[in-house]
């Protein structure tokens, strides 16, 4: 036992001797600390379960048993010993726990010079508004460099995780959280929720856009400036249908996803959920955007939130939900 | 003393503690069949990322659901302390029966009625969708009938602390004379802590989902930040139970698997006192540990450098107990026999469980991982298959005792190895997905790891086969086995020094304990 417990942690701390430096240059970065940390933690356990099943499987074979009388040895118990493999594993949790806990001061210590984006989840959808004002859906741009994203739910408790990252936190109802991340390269990052929030869960997914700086500022302004001038209220109104969300619970081919399709949906036959029959028109379409649970469709489940637009919004949506025939 | 009741109102009205034990037994090897029979739904349904197979979104919330209550809060619970502390607390401490009897059928009676509610939940209208966690603000705005699980909850707490209270009554003062407390079984001290955990946590978790009922239909809102309330704090109250919860059936599964090991290497268990101190230590060790549930919860920083350090320590005393059981090993007399397969298999899966454990404890490790596969895996590797399989290995070790027959050894052995050799399997993909960072509890996941999930599924279908086997194994044996004699392993330990099964009230007279369970070998 001695024996095997002290090569053990010979072979563990020749492994670990390269990692530990590294480990501590990683740590600026949250993402590459993850991945340092989980290289020390892969090298310990391994060992660890070799130092485990080796004598179980050594023992097993050479102590069967070959007499159907015979006894084991008695043996009460070895006090060195047992305090050997109390020391060892405190040693390693003290190892592993340290480095964790500086790792984690780095995660929730977001650098001064950070981007700060404020996003709010809500069933099904995350809507960011960046510090110029806009409001994307779903599509959330941030300039390359650190970035600092605020938190909250508008309704149930939700979860921000970006694996390229490394990092995840979860948007609860009321309160503010937060997380920050190193965006060091352009490129699009998937976003998931990791926080059981209804049917709707497994499709509740979002991309971070992380641009080049220059691109980002041309963006904002262009963005700024064009936001819908210019369009036909039906392209103004496809324009906010698709970067709204909408079109994550309804479909706009036919098909019913959690919420009823919006093809033709103006003029329908609808049958709310109280038994009452009616026919969508353009009064219809507005109750619906401005008090979604005033009029529940039966089969449905009551989810969609306020969405907060003006009449010329309404307009617009209900002109373009016209050509969805 | 052979005026035995006989016939099925004597099962119905009992308060013996053996017959008590058996109704447990049957009725949590149910619930974990229902609890399969739900992972076959939802392992199938995941053999396509893109469409639906069998279930919808909504449905499959239902199942996991359903599935997770079934298999903690209605098999692995009560499988430990219904079934193995009611058959083993009187035979081992050497007493007739337990402090209570009566008190003792009413906490049975009192799971049965929760499991109907939770068959409720799962058929009835209003099928409960929010996880077994039953977190708000969605359990109270959703469309699940929560009422179904506060009730549910009620009456399992209720038969948790009348249990616990009679148990940790009956193991401080119907010991036999003589059987001092360097003299009980570990499985004693692992059922101790366990009952001790539930005096104390059950109430906490009772008192939180009753302010969920209150919220949803009284119209309060202690969970609703929107009006002043806060919905951390159901996410505090639940863990602060339900996370000692895992102790509750592994310290006791600790002591099954001690007694196996000790048994089947006719040796002394090693370091007896340090096995004590270990198990007594994670009893309140575990109440420090719940906020690694609420790690990236918006928890204050603080608290979850607090409760890292707790959670990692709890490290320390497992790595003690495995280590005592190698040592129990070396220079043992071992016989390779079902009950010993999987007592060894506890240790090489649960060493699995436990290093995995650590990673999700570490703070920055689970800043990445929380709530993803690898936490699956991870809770997989520790409850499916370490202590549930264990539970088994205690049932066949324990069979000849409470049924008088021998179980079938040969469909034993192949039962265990198709289990660990499909479940070992079926959760490695999922650690691979938690690394990578997916989130649990997904109807579909990205199609990319369609791949993941079919190994996953497959070797999932192989490992409930083994279950299925060694239940109809247990049933099969219990009808039709040989007669078992009173001491088939050549034990030490006292409930194997009466005839099998026991008479009605166990001992003619209450025995006079001169020795320990484990003096193996010991010089004359």
């Amino acid at each position: 036992m001695l024996r095997t417990l002290m090569s053990g942690l010979f072979v563990m701390l020749a492994l670990l001797m390269p990692n530990l430096a590294s480990a501590v240059r990683d740590m600026a970065d949250p993402a590459d600390g993850w991945d340092s940390q989980f290289r020390i933690w892969a090298i310990i356990s391994s060992v660890i379960y070799l130092v485990v099943t080796i004598p179980l499987v050594y023992f097993v074979v050479k102590y069967k048993r070959r007499t159907k009388d015979e006894e084991g040895a008695y043996i009460e118990g070895n006090v060195g010993l047992e305090i050997l493999w109390t020391v060892i594993p405190l040693v390693i949790i003290v190892l592993l726990g340290t480095q964790s806990w500086a790792l984690f001061n780095n995660y929730r210590k977001p650098p001064k010079d950070a981007f700060e984006a404020k996003v709010t989840a809500s069933m099904y959808k995350y809507e960011m508004i960046s510090p110029d004002g806009i409001r994307s859906v779903n599509e959330l741009r941030v300039p390359a460099g650190h970035v600092k994203l605020n938190l909250t739910s508008s309704d149930v408790i939700h979860n921000f995780a970006i694996p390229a990252f490394r990092v995840r936190e979860d948007m609860v109802p009321g309160r503010l959280t937060y997380l920050w991340f190193n965006a060091k390269t352009p490129g699009t990052y998937q976003v998931y929720c990791a926080e059981f929030c209804g049917s709707g869960h497994s499709q509740m997914l979002a991309k971070v856009i992380v641009m080049p700086k220059p691109d980002y500022e041309k963006w904002v302004r262009e963005n700024q400036a064009t936001q819908t001038a210019g369009l036909s209220p039906e392209e103004t109104g496809k324009k906010l249908v698709d970067s709204l969300g909408c079109t994550g619970c309804h479909s706009v081919d036919g098909e019913a996803k959690l919420g009823p399709t919006l093809k033709g949906i103006v003029g329908r036959q609808v049958e709310l959920a109280d038994g009452k029959k009616l026919t969508s028109d353009d009064e219809y379409i507005k109750v619906k955007l401005k008090d979604p649970k005033a009029t529940l469709v039966k089969g449905f489940d009551p989810m969609m939130q306020p969405t907060g637009m003006s009449d010329t919004d309404i307009a617009a949506v209900t002109a373009y939900l016209k050509t969805l025939k | 003393m052979s005026n035995e009741p006989k016939g099925f109102k004597s099962w119905l009205f009992t308060t013996d503690h053996k017959k008590i034990a058996i109704m447990y037994l049957f009725t949590a090897l149910t619930f974990f069949v229902v609890g399969l029979l739900l992972a076959i739904v939802m392992r199938t349904e995941q053999l396509s990322q893109t469409h639906k197979i069998i279930i919808d979104a909504k449905l499959y919330n239902v199942a996991f659901t359903i599935h997770g209550a079934a298999m903690v809060l209605f098999w692995m619970i009560p499988i430990v302390l219904g079934f193995f502390a009611n058959y083993l607390v009187p035979l081992m401490i050497g007493a007739h029966d337990v402090a209570f009897p009566r008190l003792n059928a009413l906490s049975y009676w009192l799971y049965v009625g929760a499991g109907l509610i939770a068959v409720c939940a799962l058929v009835l209208p209003g099928r409960l969708d929010i996880g077994w966690t039953g977190y708000p603000p969605y359990s109270i705005v959703g469309g699940a009938n929560t009422a179904f699980y506060v009730f549910a909850v009620h009456l399992l707490g209720a038969s948790s602390i009348a249990s616990a209270v009679n148990f940790i009554t009956t193991i401080i003062t119907l010991r036999a004379p003589g059987m001092t407390w360097g003299r009980l079984n570990l499985t004693i001290w692992g059922l101790l802590g366990g009952f001790i955990i539930q005096l104390v946590g059950v109430p906490v978790l009772a008192a939180a989902v009753t302010l969920l009922l209150f919220d949803k239909y009284l119209g309060t809102s202690f969970y609703d930040s929107f009006k002043g309330g806060n919905p951390l704090l159901y996410e505090h109250l639940f863990w602060f139970y339900a996370h000692p919860a895992v102790y509750v059936v592994a310290l006791p599964v600790f002591g099954v698997v001690s007694d196996i090991i000790s048994t089947f290497s006719r040796k002394k268990i090693y370091g007896y006192t340090s096995m004590v101190i270990a198990i007594m230590s994670i009893t309140v060790l575990g109440f420090e540990t719940w906020v690694h549930h609420l790690y990236v919860a918006g928890t204050l920083n603080w608290t979850r450098v607090l409760f890292m350090w707790a959670t990692i320590l709890i490290g320390v005393p497992t790595g003690i107990k495995t280590f005592n059981w190698l040592a129990t090993l070396h220079k043992g007399s071992i016989e390779l026999s079902a009950p010993m397969l999987y007592a060894l298999g506890f240790i090489s899966l649960f060493t699995i469980g436990g290093v995995t454990g650590v990673a999700n404890g570490l703070l920055a490790f689970d800043t990445h991982v929380h709530d993803s596969h690898w936490v699956v895996a991870h809770f997989h590797y520790v409850l499916a298959l370490s202590m549930s399989m264990i539970c088994l290995g205690g049932i066949y070790y324990w069979f000849p005792k409470f049924t008088g027959k021998m179980y079938n050894d040969g469909l034993a052995k192949f039962a265990f190895w198709l289990t660990l050799f499909g479940a070992l399997i079926a959760f490695l993909p999922q650690f691979q997905m938690g690394i990578d960072g997916i989130p649990r509890r997904y109807w579909k996941v990205p199609v990319e790891y369609t791949t993941h999930m079919r190994i996953a599924s497959i070797f999932s279908y192989i490992a409930i086969l083994g279950f299925l086997l060694t239940i109809y194994n247990f049933i099969h044996s219990a009808l039709k086995g040989a007669p078992a004699p009173a001491n088939p392993w050549g034990s030490r330990s006292l409930e194997w020094q009466i005839p099998s099964p026991p008479p009605f009230y166990n001992f003619e007279e209450i025995p006079v304990i001169t020795e320990g369970p484990y003096e193996y070998g010991k010089p004359k």
